[in-house]
């Protein structure tokens, strides 16, 4: 039997299929969040079950979680992205103290207990800003990819000041900096920074170590290095860290399966 | 500006609360700065009188100088409505008014069973609905006998654990009517708000006024008494939220800071502290408004919450620091 996680992220949707029980990643797999969020979902799931010839006859039980997991009917139960991250993370990285999750609108800290469930988190509120959404419209308003970002940014001499933490506000700042002349290496790498001390903010600087990044905003180069200096701490991107969500998700709905098969059996 | 403080001047500009177009005067207090202002505009155009609250309790002259406020209060209210207020009718109204606290109290005190007869919705919804009218009263002791049969029928049919509600208490500012949206949000997603801490809950009815004595120094007594976010030097509200959070057997502190509410987001510094440090319960803030574009997210927040609660192998058992 399989589990799987489903992560229908604000810019992603990510899914894991999981041996129920090894636990064992038999797939991972992502797709682009659009306007059917479902139909996404179910796409990409289908694509993923016909790559490892599985059936649905071989699903245990499915988790879905993310800021659209309430919208995934082919879900047992949802779950939120910061029980599923936590649990992620921790099968993955079990000595881990603090989750540094950066996604598509959301920037979270999470602070583990050393059996791996939730001590406390942080979240922004309703403001985008500090997320990667925030990362896209500087890469727009540059005209570079989000993947040049890293490099761009190491060649920065001075990075740029970015005050504004509003979006919208943010990208009026770079309009003006643009206009002074500022080079666009030293503008991603204020951006950057930004994006980190706004973390900061959020977590009043009591990270306890060891802590990992997650999230999409992970995979942009350049970001682990500024989030280590600005927290002035070792920071480790977890392994294929836009899929620890989905991964928490397979993880928990594995358990869950496996309680279900005792009381079968009992 | 704080939604609440927009709010009560949207009623007033609109003129669309009766209450409000009731009234022959304001009798307004001095709880925070943007109401202090607030009610300079108010005061324009209709009559409006401030009672200065002040703001260092434990001060020797504090207490003297609130009791001169309602003395002058006194003064101006017979001046202007031509009346002699006198200490019999301020007992009657004294005796009216506790006896309403009490049955507000009594019905308060039906959450703190293991399975409560309503849910901190309903009990927000009756403060509404009392006003110290005789009739409200009788009303009011009616509800309170029909919840307490409840009660009895329900005590040790207690379901399992796992889907029992998280029993959570809300501390923080007032939700004032048309603004529940929280204690929904809270109440929908596997939680029971068993205690309210706030200016719409408990906080105001915790004590009575003495009926002894002279009646003005027994008001002056029990409003100087309510631990008002405004004051500083003062450690009143921990010592009652660690009362009731015990009382009331809470397995969390939710925090409601209204946005641009000062006061309350930097006490919320000690409200943590307490709930983390003192107390051993997650707590967690949130800081919205009267709009509803970030309900989601508080949800998500709260789900997450009462997870990392419900993971605790002590959920599931009975534990005994949840216990009394």
């Amino acid at each position: 039997m399989i589990s799987i996680g489903i992560d229908a992220g604000s810019r992603a949707i990510k899914i894991v299929l999981l041996d129920m029980d090894t636990l064992e990643i038999l797939a991972t797999g992502i797709a682009d969040q659009a306007v059917r969020q479902e139909q996404q979902a179910l796409d990409l799931l289908n694509r993923l079950m016909g790559e490892n010839h599985l059936g649905s006859t071989d699903i245990g039980r499915t988790i879905a979680t993310g800021y659209g997991r309430n919208g995934i009917r082919a879900a047992d139960s949802t779950v939120t992205e910061i029980t599923c991250h936590a649990v992620g993370v921790h099968h993955l990285l079990p000595s881990t103290k603090t989750v540094i999750d950066i996604g598509g609108q959301d920037s979270k800290v999470i602070s583990l207990h050393t059996n791996g469930t939730v001590r406390d988190f942080v979240m922004n509120d309703r403001c985008a800003a500090g997320t990667g959404c925030f990362l896209e419209v500087v890469a727009r308003r540059l005209g570079v990819e989000l993947q040049q970002m890293g490099e761009l940014a190491g060649g920065s001499q001075a990075p740029a000041i970015i005050s504004s933490m509003c979006v919208v506000f943010a990208e009026t700042e770079i309009i003006g900096l643009l206009a002074e002349g500022t080079a666009p290496p030293n503008i991603i790498a204020g951006v950057q920074n930004s994006i980190c001390s706004r973390l900061v903010s959020m977590t009043g600087r009591n990270t306890c170590p060891p802590v990992v990044f997650t999230g999409g905003v992970a995979l942009v180069p350049g970001m682990e290095a500024a989030l280590a200096r600005v927290l002035g701490q070792t920071i480790t991107t977890a392994p294929q860290p836009q899929m620890t969500g989905a991964l928490g998700a397979a993880l928990l709905a594995a358990r869950q399966g496996q309680e279900q098969q005792k009381e079968n059996i009992s | 500006m704080c939604p609440l403080i927009k709010s009560t001047y949207g009623y007033h500009v609109r003129k669309t609360n009766p209450f409000l177009e009731m009234a022959d005067l304001i009798v307004a207090e001095t709880t925070c700065d943007g109401k202090k202002k607030m009610y300079e505009l108010l005061g324009q155009t209709r009559p409006t009188y401030v009672l200065e609250l002040p703001q260092k309790p434990n001060d020797p002259d504090a207490a003297g100088h609130w009791r001169r406020e309602l003395v002058k209060l006194q003064a101006q209210l017979e001046k202007r409505f031509g009346v002699t207020i006198t200490e019999e009718k301020l007992r009657g109204a004294i005796e009216l008014m506790n006896r309403e606290r009490r049955l507000r109290r009594e019905l308060a005190a039906l959450m703190q069973s293991d399975n409560p007869p309503l849910t901190g919705r309903q009990l927000l919804d009756f403060k509404s609905s009392i006003s110290g009218i005789e009739a409200d009263l009788q009303q009011y002791q009616k509800a309170i006998e029909i919840f307490k049969a409840r009660l009895v029928g329900v005590v040790g049919a207690a379901g399992a654990a796992a889907s029992q509600p998280v029993r959570v208490l809300l501390t923080g500012v007032p939700l004032v009517h048309g603004v529940e949206r929280v204690l929904e949000i809270i109440e929908s997603h596997g939680g029971l708000v068993v205690c309210q801490e706030n200016c719409t809950g408990i906080k105001p009815i915790l004590e009575d006024v003495e009926c002894n004595g002279d009646p003005i120094q027994a008001l002056a007594d029990k409003y100087f008494k309510i631990p008002c976010s405004v004051m500083t030097g003062t450690t009143r509200r921990q010592e009652n939220l660690l009362y009731l959070s015990r009382l009331y057997r809470a397995q969390c502190i939710i925090e409601l800071t209204w946005q641009a509410c000062l006061t309350y987001d930097v006490e919320s510094y000690h409200i943590k502290k307490l709930s983390e440090e003192q107390l051993g319960l997650p707590y967690l803030q949130i800081e919205t408004d009267y709009s509803p574009s970030d309900s989601a997210r508080i949800a998500t927040r709260i789900e997450a919450l009462f997870e990392s609660i419900r993971s605790q192998p002590c959920f599931r058992k009975t534990c005994p620091s949840c216990k009394p």
